[in-house]
């Protein structure tokens, strides 16, 4: 059984077929890549998969199930999503504080997690005074709360300056080799080229392809495989 | 429990919910304060004299007037989920969004009913020294303070949910705030001068309605003013307010459960 699955997902808006009959699975234990352009339907895929958003048809599954139905969901998911926010009046401890609370993930947890993100100097400070890069590792820690085996990350890197991508990198190779399964999401092709082990790429809501990164790669860089398979000349 | 435990610390870590309860004391405060004065230099041949027990109830009966914030504490409980992008992170801790909302409504139904009821009695005693300033004051009804302590915790409870529901429904907090205080503070008493027979169903005639005052306040020649007379019995008047707040729930509970979370 595949860790997360995607099985003929779609999800149409009014006038949009933002993802359209996707197939695809992530491994366990790997990095997987989620990859294309902007509008590409990662996002609206990631939230079909995580539950905030109802699929019109097909279904995105982690270990076997829908989301809603895992016990303890923040203690097998970490997520991190573009569209995911933090109280601007509460601090950073506070605001995980209150996800420890909905969670049933103790409050040990926090300060730990905010010195691993290197937000230990930040940790009384109002997130409205946070940075985006600040919050982007904001949500990283949040993500780690319930320690969980599986991370999905929707755009990780926006926001962060090379120090900060380099820094993230790192961290997610470090989270790898702990076994974890990550899937990734970003329109930033060559952010991702050394990172992933396998990739997922769509365009304008479909698979393009998927499988291991280096032989779709085929000896080019991410960038020009991609616009390989999606029929631009590199 | 977590979810309950989640939504008190949301609730209290904000320094503007403080601010909510201050204010909800201090516009109950305010109404007790001035309406002896008020009472009494009405004018136009309209006589309310504080040596009525019917009017010494009616100046207590303003101890209840804080309820907006009340109202606006239940919005923001869920409105803010989604002006601080909130909502994500809640809907992925606890996906199942029935037990989110229940928890909320249930937060916001105690902590709205215990604010109010302090905030009324803070009010009665501040009403108390204001009457103790005038000469010839009638004792109030002895039945008041049950039911304006009951009446309070209705009122809070039952705004409380409403304002979870509102917050449900019109997820940009600006415009839940706005349209609830618009509704509530013109609206709605508009309604309940000049058209009676719908007002007292809206819930400022079934506030007063549950504080059972007796008061005529009426312009006999426009025919415009408050006769409670007209109004429910307390009883009724709290069922259908209760009624009012299941219906916003279910409301709510419709709308969580279908839309998509941005």
């Amino acid at each position: 059984m595949s860790t997360i699955e995607f099985i003929g997902l779609t999800k149409q808006y009014k006038d949009l077929k933002a993802v359209d009959n996707l197939t695809a699975k992530v491994e366990a234990g790997r990095i997987t890549g989620f990859l294309g352009p902007n509008g590409a339907g990662k996002s609206t895929s990631l939230r079909c998969l995580l539950g905030l958003a109802t699929a019109s048809s097909g279904e995105a599954l982690i270990e076997g199930k829908p989301y809603h139905q895992l016990a303890e969901p923040l203690k097998r998911v970490g997520a991190v999503l573009d569209s995911q926010g933090f109280n601007a009046a509460l601090t950073a401890k506070q605001n995980l504080l209150v996800i420890c609370a909905a969670a049933g993930i103790d409050d040990s947890r926090v300060l730990p997690l905010l010195e691993l993100v290197e937000l230990g100097h930040a940790v009384n400070k109002r997130t409205k005074g946070y940075s985006l890069g600040m919050k982007q590792r904001l949500a990283l820690a949040a993500a780690l709360l319930g320690d969980p085996d599986i991370l999905v990350l929707d755009e990780p890197a926006n926001g962060l300056d090379p120090i900060g991508i380099a820094w993230l990198r790192e961290f997610l190779r470090n989270l790898a080799n702990q076994g974890k399964t990550i899937l990734v999401s970003s329109h930033q092709l060559a952010e991702l080229q050394h990172t992933v082990d396998d990739v997922i790429i769509v365009n304008h809501g479909k698979l393009i392809a998927a499988g291991n990164a280096k032989e779709i790669m085929a000896g080019q860089s991410l960038e020009e495989a991609f616009l390989r398979l999606i029929g631009v000349a590199a | 429990m977590n979810l309950v435990k989640a939504e008190l610390r949301k609730l209290f870590y904000q320094r503007s919910t403080y601010g909510l309860i201050l204010g909800t004391i201090a516009l109950a405060i305010l109404g007790t304060a001035f309406s002896p004065y008020a009472m009494t230099r009405i004018g136009k041949g309209l006589t309310m004299p504080l040596s009525s027990s019917d009017v010494v109830d009616g100046v207590y009966s303003k101890s209840l007037g804080g309820y907006i914030f009340v109202l606006i504490i239940g919005v923001l409980i869920m409105a803010g989920e989604f002006h601080h992008h909130t909502a994500v992170a809640t809907f992925l801790a606890q996906p199942k969004r029935s037990r989110v909302l229940l928890a909320k409504l249930g937060v916001a139904a105690v902590v709205g009913a215990l604010i109010n009821v302090l905030a009324t009695w803070v009010a009665i005693a501040t009403g108390a020294y204001a009457l103790s300033l005038f000469k010839n004051v009638a004792a109030p009804h002895d039945f008041i303070w049950g039911n304006y302590t009951a009446a309070a915790a209705v009122t809070g409870a039952v705004l409380a949910i409403v304002g979870v529901a509102i917050g449900t429904l019109v997820r940009n907090q600006n415009a839940a705030v706005t349209g609830s205080l618009v509704w509530l503070m013109v609206v709605d008493r508009i309604l309940a001068v000049i058209w009676t027979e719908i007002g007292k169903y809206l819930p400022t005639g079934l506030i007063t309605a549950m504080l059972n005052i007796h008061l005529n306040v009426k312009d006999q020649g426009s025919g415009l003013g408050i006769n409670t007379a007209d109004y429910l019995d307390p009883v009724p008047a709290a069922l259908l307010l209760l009624a009012y707040g299941i219906g916003f729930a279910v409301l709510a509970m419709f709308s969580t459960l279908r839309r998509d979370i941005d």
